[in-house]
């Protein structure tokens, strides 16, 4: 069992997690509920809020838009001892609505910084084809703030309709603390939608 | 068939990102049973004929969902009402309403359970028949067509859409659900697979009611001369009663609402009944006798239910919860238990006295919505009538208990139109109001205290003793509402009423008969859905009770004679009609009756046989 000592023996766990099929129509605020709930059901020793409804001390890695799958979200969550981590993952997973499933739970060392300081990029994977048979797209795009309205300026830009509907698929791969890192797991090469200027461009790992 | 239901998943997922909160269309909880769709099976699809949100959190319909699940002869699956926007995309697709599980047409199962829980649900029960295909009036199904099954306190006088039902269940579904099941795998075997003989069947199993056996004659006067029943069916149907509730402890893994419901939390019923004796309310006299569950079982299902869902909160309810017999012990064992968990334990439901709210104190809950009481009516004389034994002196003791224990927002409720109201008894709410705010004698008053009045208006129900009195009407309801408004603007004092228009249709429905039927088909047809408030229209069900030669008056501001024909006298609650005329005739002289779980038994007639009171202190 990793142990983690520290002073006030509160550590800091990284649950990643997938978000995929059905439960990719779950709200932000739907999934935050769900994966509460299966923390208070996973043997953890959770730190909890005061007050008169405690909740566990969860922070969670940024919206994602409805519809949208996701293949490596976190959350991160304090707890207040020694912490079966393998254990809990199983019981997270038969705590969870079909298509949410906790993929790994591992222990923050001290010096990581807190997940929404390093969740800055997000890489999505744009298919073609109803069922992702189609041509790749791989799209980064800056976390802070008003993800859901980017994601859907570089989509139109792209050529494609509303999220959901027929003839292709977006799923959020990772997230990651900087451009770089997004570009190296998309291969090299990807584009990437700048916001504030509306403009969307290749990238290639080389330039960064 | 296999192609209806990869359809239905294919329209899902082509759809669900167009509307609004598609959580509720998944099926996907924690604790779904997913259960097989194998036609050797008794599929039950059960329904609430509202939104997601309120059916997730209800209880009845979370028992049977299990108790039918657990059974190796039956699945259950479910469905609510979809929201409009989805309804019009699904029209426009031609997709069924199906059950979220299976995603199969509702039309594809043996039995369509729908709850009947309010009046003003009637016409979302008919959109329930327009969305699923399946044919309104029980005359026209045939043998491929699912058996629809009504349930709740409605089918207490389901008479208003009686035609559109096989068979309905009075009283407790937890065994009903099984007899229904064997004897329909049993005919599912059979060859000629006749339905007129499952449902002669049916009707001779305990509280089973099926309409088509029985046929109303009215007289020239419009009132019933008789109910007549057919094919040896029993005269009246008698409630079911689940003996002992120890042998239920359902629900034990309750389903995990994806989108955020009115009732997200575990919910614990700690016993079935009230013999309160409310003279107004029909939970009081249909769900007789008092039938406590024992605290050991109450524990066991607490944890079980918390481990099972994450639920960060656990409801001790009932209809009155503070009544329960060692409600001191549970909630604190309860609260204790839960403590480390972070689980909080909630009462819904508050007495008007200081126990109640030293109870609610300990818990440490309710502090944010506030606490409420329901006096009722505010003078004295018309308390004792509906046989609400609290006086203004309770209410005081308990607002100061309230108000040092930190409270300082409180609702109270009240009704106006209750039999033998007068004016005074109207201005009385505002003089009682203003004696709580200045304080009186010795007691301070309460500064900085909040007050919510809240205001219905009455609405006389079956199986009660004022069955047979007459509702106010319109204009009356608008005159004391003035009255109330002018006597309520203080300081402090925030008044809500309900709208009048809404109380009149369920006064209208809940002492119909069965010729309203076509009438609320026509509101439905029109577009009706009273619950959800904008869509309801006053004029449209006017229009439609008109157009079929009715009169919304008749039934609703008529008083009735003693020896009336009801339409519901054929439906026997266990609480008998001589029983309840003797409580009309005490409420009018001001009487109380006491409540017979702390009492002598009042003769009320619930009880026979096995089933009795039943109290957690008895030790049985
Ligand atoms: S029969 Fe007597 S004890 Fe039973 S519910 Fe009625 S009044 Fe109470």
């Amino acid at each position: 069992m990793p142990r983690m000592e520290s002073k006030d023996q509160t550590s800091r766990l990284l649950v990643k997690f997938s978000k995929e099929g059905d439960a990719s129509f779950l709200s932000h605020r739907e999934t935050m509920r769900a994966l509460e709930r299966a923390l208070r059901r996973s043997g953890l020793p959770l730190c909890f809020s005061e007050g008169f409804n405690p909740r566990p001390k969860v922070s969670f890695s940024p919206a994602l838009p409805l519809g949208v799958k996701a293949l490596a979200e976190y959350l991160e969550v304090k707890v207040a001892g020694p912490a079966d981590v393998e254990l809990a993952r199983e019981r997270m997973n038969q705590a969870l609505p079909r298509g949410l499933e906790v993929r790994e739970i591992r222990l923050m060392p001290m010096h990581i910084p807190k997940l929404s300081r390093w969740a800055r990029y997000g890489l999505y994977r744009v298919e073609r084809g109803e069922f992702g048979e189609g041509e790749v797209i791989h799209l980064v795009l800056s976390l802070a703030g008003e993800e859901q309205g980017r994601l859907r300026e570089a989509l139109e830009i792209l050529g494609f309709g509303e999220i959901g509907s027929y003839g292709f698929s977006v799923t959020r791969v990772g997230i990651y603390p900087s451009l770089y890192e997004a570009v190296e797991d998309a291969g090299g090469r990807a584009l990437y939608y700048d916001g504030k200027a509306r403009v969307l461009r290749e990238l290639e790992g080389d330039e960064l | 068939m296999k192609g209806k239901g990869e359809n239905i998943e294919n329209f899902l997922y082509g759809n669900l990102h167009k509307v609004t909160t598609p959580g509720r269309y998944l099926g996907v909880e924690v604790n779904s049973f997913h259960k097989p769709f194998y036609s050797s099976h008794v599929r039950w699809a059960l329904i609430y004929p509202d939104l997601y949100e309120l059916g997730m959190s209800h209880l009845g319909l979370a028992v049977l969902y299990e108790i039918i699940n657990e059974r190796e002869d039956s699945m259950a699956d479910r469905a609510y009402l979809p929201w409009t926007d989805m309804q019009d995309l699904m029209r426009d697709k031609g997709i069924p309403l199906f059950g979220l599980e299976t995603r199969r047409p509702l039309r594809e199962f043996d039995l369509v359970g729908i709850t009947l829980q309010h009046e003003l649900n009637y016409a979302n029960v008919l959109r329930v028949f327009a969305l699923s295909g399946i044919p309104l009036r029980s005359e026209e199904r045939g043998a491929e067509d699912p058996l629809v099954v009504g349930g709740g306190p409605g089918a207490f006088n389901p008479e208003p859409l009686a035609d559109a039902f096989d068979l309905l269940v009075l009283g407790d579904g937890e065994e009903a659900v099984g007899d229904i099941t064997e004897v329909v795998r049993e005919w599912k075997k059979s060859p000629s697979r006749d339905r007129k003989g499952l449902l002669r069947e049916l009707c001779r199993l305990p509280g089973i009611y099926v309409p088509s056996f029985y046929r109303p004659h009215y007289r020239e006067d419009g009132t019933l001369a008789e109910v007549e029943p057919l094919e040896g069916a029993p005269l009246p149907v008698r409630k079911r009663v689940l003996v002992d509730l120890n042998s239920y402890p359902y629900p034990r893994r309750p389903l995990v609402p994806l989108v955020e419901s009115v009732h997200d939390r575990a919910s614990l019923e700690i016993f079935r009944g009230c013999t309160r004796g409310c003279r107004f309310c029909q939970a009081g006299y249909i769900y007789r006798p008092v039938r406590e569950r024992d605290e050991e079982i109450l524990l066991r299902m607490a944890r079980e239910m918390i481990d099972s869902t994450g639920f960060e909160e656990i409801s001790l309810t009932s209809l009155n919860s503070p009544d329960y017999t060692r409600i001191d012990s549970l909630a604190g064992r309860l609260a204790d238990e839960m403590e480390p968990l972070k689980v909080t334990v909630s009462l819904p439901s508050l007495r008007t006295d200081t126990f109640s709210v030293k109870l609610a104190g300990k818990l440490r809950r309710v502090r944010r919505a506030g606490l409420t009481f329901a006096p009722e009516a505010a003078s004295e004389s018309l308390r004792r009538s509906i046989n609400k034994g609290v006086d203004e002196e309770d209410l005081y003791r308990a607002l100061h208990a309230a108000y040092s224990e930190g409270w300082r927002k409180v609702k109270l409720y009240f009704m106006i139109g209750l039999p033998g109201e007068r004016e005074e008894d109207v201005e009385e709410i505002g003089m009682m109001l203003r004696r709580i705010l200045k304080g009186k004698g010795s007691r301070e008053p309460l500064v900085g205290m909040h007050f919510t009045v809240s205001i219905s208006t009455f609405v006389p129900k079956p199986h009660t003793p004022f069955q047979w009195v007459s509702q106010l009407s319109l204009p009356e309801v608008a005159r004391r509402h003035f009255i109330l408004r002018e006597t309520l603007r203080m300081k402090g004092v925030t008044f809500r009423w309900h709208d009048r228009e809404m109380s009149y249709v369920e006064g209208l429905l809940a002492r119909g008969d069965r010729r309203l039927f076509p009438a609320v088909v026509r509101a439905a047809r029109r577009g009706c859905l009273d619950n959800w408030t904008e869509q309801f229209s006053f004029s449209r069900w006017e229009e439609s009770v008109r157009e079929e030669g009715l009169d919304m008056a008749w039934y609703v501001e008529r008083e009735r004679d003693r020896d009336e024909v009801l339409p519901w006298d054929h439906l026997d609650c266990g609480v008998g009609k001589d029983f309840l005329w003797s409580e009309f005739e005490k409420a009018l002289r001001g009487e109380i009756t006491p409540d017979c779980r702390f009492d002598a038994c009042a003769g009320c007639g619930a009880c026979q046989g096995e089933v009795r009171l039943r109290l957690a202190a008895d030790g049985v």
